[in-house]
């Protein structure tokens, strides 16, 4: 199996708060992992610094084998890999396709200016993450939270995602969105797409994961299945406190 | 959209109605039009700018100035032909459209256009202290050579850099480029969370609008055939090219030029009834009342219209 993702001894501090205490984590490639952690835990900081939004002190970052600490943002999701955020960022005032349009874009302006969009490859990506038909020409500030998050998937397959990290993926939904957006990773998974997800509503994130890291003031503190972890005593104090 | 052949029609008529149009009307109202197609043209390189991505640069009559200024000296000071000045005058304009973008990898919102605002009150000390033997000082300089003679010769030129910088700003706009230039504005975050380089994007913005802002600058002056600080790198002049493009439309091609061909016309119209500054009062007064009732100006009114007469048959 090859390691998709691979994280040695990450650290990352903010003044005197040391948000991540040398974490080092690896994903196979086609894995699903779940993060979990109380709030302040470094979750989301954790995606920042994969992401390259964030300057790690410490530490290195390999995508397939490859070091990606000395990429920028972009360069990195040309690599493969791509985020969504806690609270959906679309482009408001353009249409969902041209929303994904702006996913599948090369990266450099003689590309942008001459080179043809693919509608059809736009209009595709739009279904396999579940937008309707009628849904494609309508103005993005007018989606609802479930259809933005499934936009925002759409938009980072559009990049040439092979990894993806969600950042909080099912807050801000109603149960029926919730199962959608379930459906939709399921759909991803079997489609051989690398997965970190971040959640606090462990019973949805349950199906989709194949095992669970959980952490807590930037140390990994247990991996594994994610009903071992639940049990696990360092897991629950850092959940319910000692 | 598709451009049909009553779109062609359309167009064929307003050429041939720009083309005659000399011969129709007094050499007063060609002067306006003139001076209207050059605010076009700066309204239009503002909006390429800030009506695309969001930063909103009050340093266009630096750029502006700059254009003006190298090909008033080369011409005046060292006998350099118009040929050649206004090349170089719009390659030392994105050189300085470079300058303003320093600001804008830092910097957003307010204090970008802060910034930008003192690079153009610098320019104008600058160049009042700065070998005033060279710029004129704060009497500026006269007897510049000039491109054309005679009023109608003026309005085809001005006419056809306008039209052609419009007609290649609007291309260039309808490709997935404008695309990205318009995401910036709304999130640029996001947009590099999409695998864009926002810095590129920026540079391209930055530059397109220097470029078309010396071009600009640099004709305007070879029309006038002077140049002073105070007409160029002035509030007044500044928020005449915002408000063009804010009152016609910004974050289009058409609507810095309506707006530019309205607020030109009525300042022209309005000379007689107010002869001082209280002119650009109205101004003023027509942008608050736009701004409250239609933020997306004039050409909204115009689509509004349009859709209420003729159904919504939207073509883009």
């Amino acid at each position: 199996m090859t390691i998709a993702l691979g994280i040695s001894d990450l650290g990352k501090r903010f003044g005197g708060l040391v948000a991540i205490d040398g974490l080092s984590l690896a994903i196979d490639d086609g894995e699903s992992v779940g993060l979990i952690g109380p709030n302040g835990a470094g979750k989301t900081t954790i995606i920042g610094l994969i992401m390259g939004e964030l300057r790690p002190d410490s530490g290195r970052i390999d995508l397939f084998g490859k070091d990606i600490s000395p990429l920028g943002v972009a360069e990195r999701i040309r690599c493969g890999i791509s985020r969504t955020w806690q609270i959906p960022r679309p482009f408001a005032n353009l249409s969902v396709i041209e929303n994904i349009r702006i996913g599948s874009m090369p990266d450099s302006l003689r590309g942008m200016i001459f080179d043809r969009s693919d509608p059809i490859r736009e209009r595709e990506l739009a279904m396999s993450v579940g937008l309707a038909k009628n849904d494609l020409e309508r103005k993005a500030s007018d989606l609802a939270m479930g259809d933005l998050r499934k936009l925002e998937m759409a938009r980072t397959l559009a990049a040439g995602a092979r990894i993806l990290l969600l950042d909080e993926v099912f807050a801000g939904l109603t149960v029926g969105e919730i199962d959608h957006i379930a459906a939709v990773i399921q759909n991803l998974r079997s489609r051989g797409i690398t997965f970190l997800i971040v959640s606090h509503d462990l019973p949805a994130l349950a199906p989709l994961i194949d095992r669970a890291v959980a952490i807590d003031r930037g140390r990994v503190i247990a991996e594994g299945p994610l009903d071992d972890i639940l049990d696990h005593p360092d897991v629950r104090d850092s959940y319910l406190g000692r | 959209m598709d451009i049909g052949r009553h779109h062609l029609a359309l167009w064929a008529i307003a050429a041939a109605g720009l083309f005659v149009l000399p011969s129709l009307v007094g050499s007063g109202i060609l002067r306006t039009l003139i001076l209207a197609n050059y605010l076009a043209i700066f309204a239009i390189s503002w909006d390429v700018l800030s009506g695309r991505t969001g930063y909103i640069s009050f340093g266009q009559p630096f750029l502006i100035g700059i254009g003006a200024y190298t090909t008033a000296i080369l011409t005046k000071r060292f006998d350099v032909p118009m040929e050649i000045s206004i090349p170089a005058a719009v390659l030392v304009t994105m050189v300085g459209g470079l300058i303003v973008l320093l600001p804008a990898l830092r910097l957003r919102g307010s204090y970008f256009a802060l910034v930008t605002l003192a690079l153009m009150e610098l320019c104008y000390q600058l160049v009042q202290v700065i070998r005033p033997d060279i710029t004129g000082g704060t009497r500026g300089m006269s007897g510049l050579p000039t491109l054309t003679r005679g009023a109608s010769n003026g309005y085809y030129l001005s006419t056809g850099l306008m039209l052609t910088i419009a007609l290649t700003a609007w291309m260039l706009m309808r490709t997935r480029l404008g695309l990205a230039l318009s995401a910036i504005g709304m999130d640029e975050g996001a947009v590099q969370g999409a695998g864009l380089s926002p810095t590129r994007l920026k540079s391209f913005a930055f530059l397109a609008s220097a470029f078309i802002a010396g071009l600009g600058g640099a004709f305007y002056t070879h029309y006038l055939g002077s140049i002073a600080p105070r007409a160029l790198f002035d509030i007044t002049f500044l928020f005449t090219i915002l408000a063009a493009a804010l009152i016609g439309g910004s974050g289009t091609v058409i609507g810095p030029i309506l707006g530019a061909f309205f607020l030109t016309f009525l300042l022209e119209w309005l000379r007689p009834l107010l002869p001082g500054a209280e002119r650009y009062f109205v101004y003023g007064l027509v942008a608050l009342l736009l701004y409250m009732y239609q933020p997306a100006g004039i050409l909204a009114i115009i689509e509004r219209v349009r859709v209420r007469l003729f159904g919504d048959s939207r073509s883009g």
